[in-house]
């Protein structure tokens, strides 16, 4: 049962058209990565399905229903929830603070929104302390985030995604920028939450996203050229062509 | 500092025996219409330069009313409180669709608008002269006349006002404002319609900037031009920088600095702005949090001093 599904999707800024004419059906509860060269249009691909940018033509449809051209802040309420490429977190808050506001704008209701003392929504404390400690950053609540290293910016980034509760994650490049030893602890981390929450991820490190995923897509200039397995992947003289070659090759 | 608070209640105590009472009344009145632009401007990371839409429209239209239909203190409050939310609420909804410096240049921009419009509409405003006349009508049969009540009463708003003012930004509200400000893009990201709350800033800062209004009016008995116009809107900027735009309180020191200084210096120096322009460079220069993170700086200096 597909769960996120793309239908001719269509992102041209000027003559260039970033995303080209996509259809991709992502299937609930797997692991689905998006993969391709730089500038494929990966990240656009997800600035459209979160409603950070219109698409030029196309639909989207998240379990059964439209969300073509909705705003961000109304998909993150219908549970499609995202985690940056570039590490994009509240820098003076602490880390609980980061993952609270996330926690709240997904919460039950809004009650006391201006009045009530912010440290007295309990449910939403707890649901953010989770999340944090789903990440492993549990300790370092009361930090502010600008004092913590690269690599648990990048956890932290996916705890604010967590912490909203969502029903699918799309993961841009959680890896990016880490060390060998940082990128096995995210790897392991992604393997924990698969299967709890519908994944899309982007990613460019190979290892990484052969041993994670479920399905692959392939984008080139725009468009997909390519989807299946793993193993079908790697197979595929077309996507060999145009982004293993070198990998193939060695 | 731990309680802040019991610093203000001495300051409310102390001040109309320091100064003169209707210096002090002013102080405060002038702190409440810094604590709403320092939602916008220290909480919400938004500085609009045109605060004094909010202040003067209000101002008028209640002033308007106690002078021609003697309404009630308590109904002149709630229509000044009323008139700046609605006007900051149209002002808002059309600078929230900017940001950056189009965005403090449409604040600054409406602003002229409406002064314009008090400037030309003399049979109302009474353009250039002002708005003379407005009465301080008696409340709950306490007389308002006497400087010290209206001064007890303003002191009493002020403290009201504070009050409602902390709980706002100790509110999940406080915290998706600050997170605007930190971040609007992942503010966006995880659910908060980014316009929206710009505008519900805008509207609260504008219901507090009203209040404002309606005092000063009732206060000089008088609403003069000034009180439109840019000038006045960047005061309020200029004493909540000079205050500490990050803090809570940082507008109510401002307003004692600025408005002290602003009465009692240019009695004896006509120059005195250029005191404040040292002050601001200063401010900008060494200290961006103001007189609150000078302050904190030279305790926690002392506090070294001592150990060692």
């Amino acid at each position: 049962m597909a769960i996120l599904e793309t239908k001719n999707l269509t992102k041209a800024f000027g003559a260039l058209a970033a995303v080209n004419d996509v259809n991709l059906s992502i299937a609930a509860g797997g692991l689905h990565s998006i993969i391709g060269p730089n500038g494929a249009g990966k990240t656009t691909l997800f600035n459209l399905l979160t409603g950070q940018f219109a698409p030029s033509a196309g639909r989207i449809v998240f379990d059964g229903r439209d969300i073509t051209g909705t705003p961000a802040s109304r998909v993150a309420h219908l549970g499609l929830a995202r985690s940056f490429q570039r590490t994009n977190v509240f820098p003076a808050f602490s880390l609980l603070d980061n993952v609270w506001i996330a926690a709240f704008a997904r919460g039950k209701s809004w009650r006391g929104l201006a009045w009530r003392p912010s440290d007295r929504y309990a449910e939403t404390s707890a649901q953010a302390r989770a999340a944090l400690a789903d990440v492993g950053l549990a300790e370092k609540a009361d930090q502010p985030a600008r004092a913590i290293s690269h690599g648990e910016q990048r956890q932290l980034e996916l705890a604010i995604a967590l912490a909203g509760a969502p029903r699918v994650l799309l993961l841009d490049e959680p890896a990016a920028g880490l060390s060998p030893e940082e990128t096995r602890k995210m790897v392991a981390l992604v393997r924990a939450l698969k299967g709890r929450y519908t994944i899309v991820l982007i990613e460019h490190k190979m290892d990484v996203i052969m041993s994670v995923s479920d399905r692959i897509s392939v984008m080139h200039f725009g468009a997909l050229i390519a989807e299946g397995t793993p193993a079908e992947i790697q197979r595929d003289p077309e996507v060999r062509h145009a982004y293993l070659g070198g990998l193939a090759a060695a | 500092m731990r309680h802040p608070i019991v610093l203000v209640l001495a300051a409310v105590a102390v001040l109309p025996f320091v100064v003169r009472p209707v210096l002090a009344t002013e102080i405060w009145i002038f702190a409440i219409f810094g604590l709403g632009l320092n939602l916008l401007l220290g909480y919400t990371g938004l500085l609009s330069f045109g605060q004094s839409t909010f202040f003067g429209s209000a101002a008028y239209v209640a002033g308007w009313l106690l002078k021609h239909y003697a309404i009630n203190a308590f109904f002149a409050l709630a229509i000044g409180v009323a008139v700046g939310a609605a006007s900051a609420a149209l002002v808002g909804y059309l600078c929230v669709q900017r940001s950056g410096l189009y965005f403090i240049m449409l604040t600054f921009a409406l602003n002229q608008l409406f002064y314009f419009v008090a400037y030309q509409w003399t049979s109302v405003t009474g353009g250039e002269d002002g708005m003379p006349g407005i009465p301080r009508p008696a409340f709950l049969g306490i007389d308002f006349t006497d400087p010290l009540n209206y001064y007890a009463f303003i002191a009493l708003l002020f403290l009201a006002s504070l009050w409602v003012m902390k709980r706002i930004v100790e509110s999940p509200l406080g915290k998706i404002l600050q997170a605007i400000r930190e971040n609007e893009v992942r503010a966006e990201a995880v659910g908060y319609s980014v316009p929206r709350f710009k505008l519900l800033a805008f509207v609260i800062g504008g219901a507090f900037s009203g209040l404002a209004g309606v005092l000063y009016a009732m206060l000089f008995g008088i609403v003069p031009l000034e009180a439109i116009s840019f000038v006045f809107s960047g005061n309020v900027v200029f004493a909540t920088l000079i205050g500490g735009s990050g803090s809570l309180y940082g507008p109510i020191i401002g307003s004692i600095v600025f408005i002290w200084l602003s009465e009692s210096v240019s009695v004896i120096w006509a120059r005195w702005p250029l005191l404040l322009g040292v002050a601001f460079v200063i401010v900008v220069l060494f200290f961006r949090g103001g007189v609150v993170e000078a302050w904190s700086r030279f305790w926690s200096w002392q506090s070294s001093r001592q150990r060692t």
